[in-house]
């Protein structure tokens, strides 16, 4: 299942650091992927744009994941060589377009 | 229950959209309307202006966005707190007064926040990262004490320069009576809620499995408002006659928007735990937020300075359309790297837009040939030599590159790095000064 049809999420940064959230549709989809994306896939999965390794935070009464990547931004945003500025709000869909198992 | 405050949240960045903001004030439904207009690359650009005129450096956009602000909100008893100070909070509170005794509103009384300004205590804060280049300015993030100060003051409108965005939003709720540690949560809560207005109404979002507002409803999009309540509490909403979605999921997104841990989100003002948040739909686009905490008070206030190094970042693209577009610009994008072999790695970056600009390596693979795209380049320089180097060699593929290379567009940008770092508190005082409008 592709996380983005469980999930919605959000990108942001703050200085060097990149800072992903998805909140699931529902309790099933939030057991799915809160045992699928750990930090090792999803550290995975950033690495293949940004460097760094990645922090999970839980906070299930939301039923929201939470992702750091504390140094996947060196310099910040302001020295970024990307094709313009704010890039990091697209980063979300390295994570949406993720695929995992549904879990039981 | 009866809201202790009611906040509107008028502005989340520097190019916000005015038209919210003054539906909002006109709604008669809140107390405060409070702007955030203050984003870094705007900071940087009124620290220039101050260099070059002592009374310039305020944001130069204050006069369109308070020009149809003031009036509605000095007849409904709205007041307003921004940071369009930017760096230069007394001048821009001068710019307010002129302009609202312009408007016909003598009277008015008009605060400025000073303090932030802290480029002359660098080497009393603890930095992240040693300061390699010329300073162009530092500044901390105050809390909300002083705004809430000025309001229970009697202040119409206050104008501050760097402080926390969420103090901006919270201290109406701060400002009336001795807030318990309940209410300063809730009320710094509600802060970070609105702080990016939109984003809690259904902007930069997009929900499970696609989908969400139409261009209809994003063109008029209101901007959300708060009921703060005694116990902490709050309620969410936007105008009944506005387009947008206000539900738990859009209000959980904005809660954990940027905060880092949940667990431990570090305001000037105090330190948050979201964890125990819930959000409870009340009614359409109606939302009841309960279970903030606060688990502590920093002793250090962050500080930004911007530095500017030495060179240049220059930026430079070219189209190619037409069958085998993406042929010609891959072979576009290797001549270039050919070209610029002298280039170090790390200083190159040549992609294509359309392709994987933005996501890099990780774009999906592709399943049918784009019909256009255009090859970016962006390279850190030298100085301007280097730069115009890069560019040429990018024109120089219309004559010498692969056929039809089209619509070329360059920019140059200075290399500024931000380097955080902390400084103690009681190093860092505010005060307020004050205008009238005449």
């Amino acid at each position: 299942m592709r996380v983005g049809d469980l999930c919605a999420g959000r990108s942001g940064d703050k200085g060097d650091m990149l800072d992903l959230t998805l909140v699931a549709r529902d309790a099933a989809a939030y057991r799915t992927i809160e045992r699928a994306l750990t930090e090792d896939v999803v550290q995975r999965a950033l690495n293949r744009t940004v460097p760094g390794e990645v922090r999970r935070y839980a906070v299930p009464g939301l039923l929201a994941l939470k992702f750091v990547a504390p140094t996947a931004l060196p310099g910040g945003v302001h020295a970024s060589l990307h094709a313009g500025l704010h890039w990091q709000k697209a980063a979300i869909w390295l994570l949406l377009d993720l695929d995992v198992e549904a879990s039981p | 229950m009866t809201p202790v405050c009611r906040i509107g949240a008028g502005a989340g960045f520097a190019g916000d959209r005015v038209d919210p903001a003054v539906a909002l004030a006109a709604s008669g439904q809140i107390d405060a309307i409070a702007l955030e207009c203050l984003a870094e690359r705007t900071l940087i650009a009124a620290l220039r202006a101050r260099d070059t005129q002592p009374d310039g450096g305020a944001d130069p956009r204050l006069r369109r966005r308070l020009s149809p602000l003031i009036p509605v909100a000095a007849d409904r008893g709205c007041r307003i707190i921004s940071n369009l100070g930017a760096a230069n909070p007394a001048a821009a509170a001068r710019q307010a007064a002129s302009l609202a005794g312009e408007l016909g509103r003598s009277g008015l009384r008009v605060a400025a926040l000073l303090g932030d300004d802290v480029a002359h205590l660098t080497d009393r804060t603890e930095w992240e990262q040693p300061i390699d280049g010329r300073l162009l300015g530092a500044h901390a993030y105050l809390g909300a004490d002083g705004m809430a100060a000025a309001l229970a003051e009697g202040a119409d409108i206050v104008l501050a320069g760097r402080v926390a965005d969420s103090a901006l939003f919270a201290a109406p709720a701060l400002a009336a009576g001795e807030p318990d540690r309940a209410r300063r949560a809730g009320a710094l809560t509600v802060g970070h809620l609105l702080e990016c207005t939109g984003q809690l109404t259904g902007g930069n979002f997009e929900p499970p499995g696609g989908g969400g507002l139409d261009a209809a409803a994003l063109a008029g999009l209101g901007f959300p408002f708060a009921h703060v309540m005694a116990d902490g509490s709050a309620e969410l909403a936007v105008l009944e006659d506005a387009p947008g979605r206000v539900d738990p999921m859009t209000c959980t997104l904005q809660l954990l928007y940027e905060v880092h841990d949940p667990g431990r989100y570090i305001t000037p003002d105090g330190v948050l735990d979201f964890t125990d948040i819930s959000f409870e739909p009340i009614g359409r686009n109606r939302v009841r937020m309960t279970g903030a905490h606060l688990v502590g008070r920093p002793d250090r206030l962050k500080v930004i300075a911007f530095v500017e190094q030495r060179g240049i970042i220059a930026d430079v693209e070219i189209g190619y359309a037409g069958t085998f577009a993406l042929h010609r610009a891959q072979l576009a994008a290797d001549t270039l790297r050919l070209r610029l072999r002298d280039w170090a790695e790390a200083d190159l970056t040549i992609d294509m837009v359309g392709v994987n600009s933005i996501l890099g390596a990780a774009s999906a693979a592709m399943n049918a040939a784009p019909p256009e795209l255009r090859v970016h380049v962006s390279a850190r320089c030298e100085d301007a030599a280097a730069a115009q180097i890069v560019e040429d060699e990018v024109y120089a593929l219309t004559l010498s590159g692969p056929a039809g290379g089209a619509g070329i567009r360059s920019e140059r940008r200075p290399r500024i790095a931000t380097i955080s770092g902390l400084i103690p508190r009681d190093l860092v005082p505010w005060s307020l000064v004050w205008e009238t409008a005449r």
